[in-house]
């Protein structure tokens, strides 16, 4: 197995006769990776396999050269942030990481000023000492990520992190995210809110009853579903002149004004033609154009034509 | 492997030792292991107050009484299912409160983590049992006054103490390793902890091929006074003492064993839980 990527050959796991996921096969390179799909499509499956929490019933999986198995070895690259809401029973926040870091081994003074930067880190210095049974749903939240980010892993598996976060505390959130992927490491990233994925990652795996339907760049992946015509928004002035003229253009299948009446959807089946098309038709018009945007190049809209429900919010 | 490697490991296991020892001993979940081990000093307690003045001068009622609660009471009913609930719940404990996955997602190789729960439980069990054994030993010697302190303090009295505590030591190694094995097999340990109770209530009158396949027939060997087990028993020759310790130790070794293989297949599954 490959030393510098994350790997899945040929992977499932089924729970007695329940599908959990179905011959997977991905390579996760580094960056911020979207992991997306509805409850029970095989996300958190998926995690638990790349973290060791559950074995393989057939395939292979290896996280930089390591295989899952090997927890000694795994978790000194990996961090993982589950979805479960529960702790250790009577465990303070400090307490917590505390026990972490000596778990990896670190003396006590050293787990001590370790687990203190962490608490600063994610905003709960004030709270340590408070028992996490009373924390708030956002707390919880980010002692856990504090949790797996406290040995300062290669690899960063979180499964819905943004969950039960305030605004503010999300976009802290995905701030670090960023900050981490752009240091090179993997951070994959589950959610079942698809824009948020599309804000945020790099590259997206789509699944879907426990099986990948796609993955890549957003853009590729749509760009790859021919039987869609793919959808470009004008926001002009004047939206029937543009409506107009797309209508000779013998890829444009649709050319839908919008009620906002200062928009016009148009839906081609060679983008890059309409564009190419769009500067004339701006010219000849003399329209002022405002913007000009893919309209359906969203996670969102590229798995609802994956699994056949387009516009259907998963 | 390098002696860098070894000593994380200690660290780890002495990390999860000293984890589990707070939980089992500092927590809410000492409560029933409490009123369980208050049961034998309350009944020394009883015996103190409402003992027989004629039987107070008789130093021998100590011994023989002692003797007959501690084997029967002590050791089959209490020691036991303190250590049913100290050790059952190392991980079944984790899995039911949903928080296994954290010790899972450390660094940790599993046999590290089975014998660090497993020396936290042996430390608890030890700090709570081998005290109320010690405690009830003098509170049974106390309502005889001076020479019931006199007979305590004595090489024989010592020795007796010395001997009950070895017992209640072992006991919970080997018990402990049992139920450790069972929380890891089976949904509620307590089930098969009753069964495994009921087998050692019966072994007094067991044939001695079965009595060889329980615990307390081990330990019934190392008692410093050999109990009266009623006109029913049957009577065998006590397992050489030397040999009755190198067997539970190696029936505990035998349990971690298969503990440490159930732990290495452990999967996070909670919702079949």
């Amino acid at each position: 197995m490959n030393p510098d990527t994350i790997s899945l050959r040929d992977a499932s796991k089924f729970y007695g006769e329940v599908l959990g996921v179905n011959r997977i096969t991905l390579d996760l390179k580094p960056g911020l990776t979207g992991l997306v799909g509805p409850n029970g499509s095989g996300k958190s499956t998926l995690m638990h396999l790349l973290t060791g929490l559950l074995r393989p019933t057939r395939g292979e999986v290896s996280v930089l050269g390591v295989p899952p198995a090997d927890a000694e070895r795994l978790f000194r690259i990996v961090g993982y942030c589950t979805q479960y809401d529960s702790f250790p029973a009577g465990a303070t926040g400090l307490s917590f990481l505390r026990h972490a870091l000596a778990l990896h081994g670190q003396a006590a003074a050293e787990a001590e000023k370790r687990s203190w930067e962490m608490l600063a880190a994610v905003g709960l210095t004030d709270s340590a000492r408070r028992r996490i049974a009373g924390y708030s749903k956002g707390m919880r939240q980010r002692i856990k990520l504090a949790h797996a980010l406290c040995h300062s892993p290669r690899v960063l598996v979180l499964d819905e992190p943004l969950n039960g976060l305030d605004p503010m505390g999300r976009a802290e959130m995905i701030h670090l995210f960023q900050e981490l992927a752009a240091e090179g490491r993997f951070v994959i990233v589950s959610s079942h809110i698809l824009h948020e994925v599309d804000a945020i990652c790099d590259a997206v795996v789509m699944v879907h009853g426990g099986s990948v339907v796609a993955e890549g760049q957003i853009r590729a992946v749509r760009g790859e579903i021919t039987s869609q015509p793919i959808q470009v928004l004008v926001r002009c002035d004047r939206p029937q002149a543009i409506a107009a003229r797309a209508f000779t253009l013998d890829h444009v299948v649709e050319a839908k004004l919008v009620d906002d009446g200062a928009s016009v959807l148009i839906r081609t089946r060679d983008a890059d033609a309409f564009y190419a098309s769009l500067t004339d038709m701006i010219i000849e018009s003399g329209v002022t154009v405002e913007t000009v945007l893919p309209a359906d190049e969203s996670v969102d809209a590229v798995y609802g034509y994956l699994i056949g429900q387009p516009g259907v919010p998963t | 492997m390098s002696g860098g490697r070894w000593t994380t490991r200690w660290r780890q296991a002495w990390a999860v030792a000293r984890h589990e020892l707070k939980l089992a001993v500092f927590s809410r979940r000492v409560l029933p292991v409490l009123l369980l081990v208050g049961m034998p000093l309350a009944l020394a307690g009883l015996r103190a107050v409402f003992l027989p003045a004629r039987q107070r001068v008789d130093i021998g009622h100590s011994t023989a009484d002692f003797a007959q609660m501690f084997s029967l009471f002590h050791l089959r009913f209490v020691v036991f299912f303190a250590c049913a609930l100290l050790f059952a719940k190392l991980f079944r404990g984790e899995i039911l409160e949903r928080s296994l996955h954290y010790s899972l997602l450390a660094p940790v190789h599993r046999a590290v983590l089975v014998a660090g729960k497993y020396v936290g439980g042996v430390i608890a069990a030890w700090l709570v049992l081998l005290t109320t054994t010690l405690l009830t030993f003098v509170l049974f010697h106390l309502p005889h006054g001076a020479a019931g302190v006199r007979q305590l303090l004595s090489a024989t009295g010592v020795a007796h103490l010395a001997g009950y505590l070895a017992v209640v030591a072992l006991a919970c190694c080997a018990y402990g390793a049992l139920f450790l094995l069972a929380g890891l097999y089976f949904r509620n340990p307590m089930v098969p902890a009753l069964a495994f109770l009921g087998w050692e209530v019966a072994t007094p009158f067991l044939p001695p091929a079965l009595k060889a396949i329980s615990v307390v027939h081990y330990l019934s060997s190392l008692l410093p006074v050999p109990p009266s087990l009623g006109p029913l028993a049957l009577l065998t020759r006590p397992v050489d003492p030397w040999l009755a310790v190198l067997g539970l130790l190696t029936a505990t070794g035998l349990l971690l064993a298969l503990a440490i293989r159930a732990a290495g297949r452990l999967e996070v599954t909670y919702a079949a839980e």
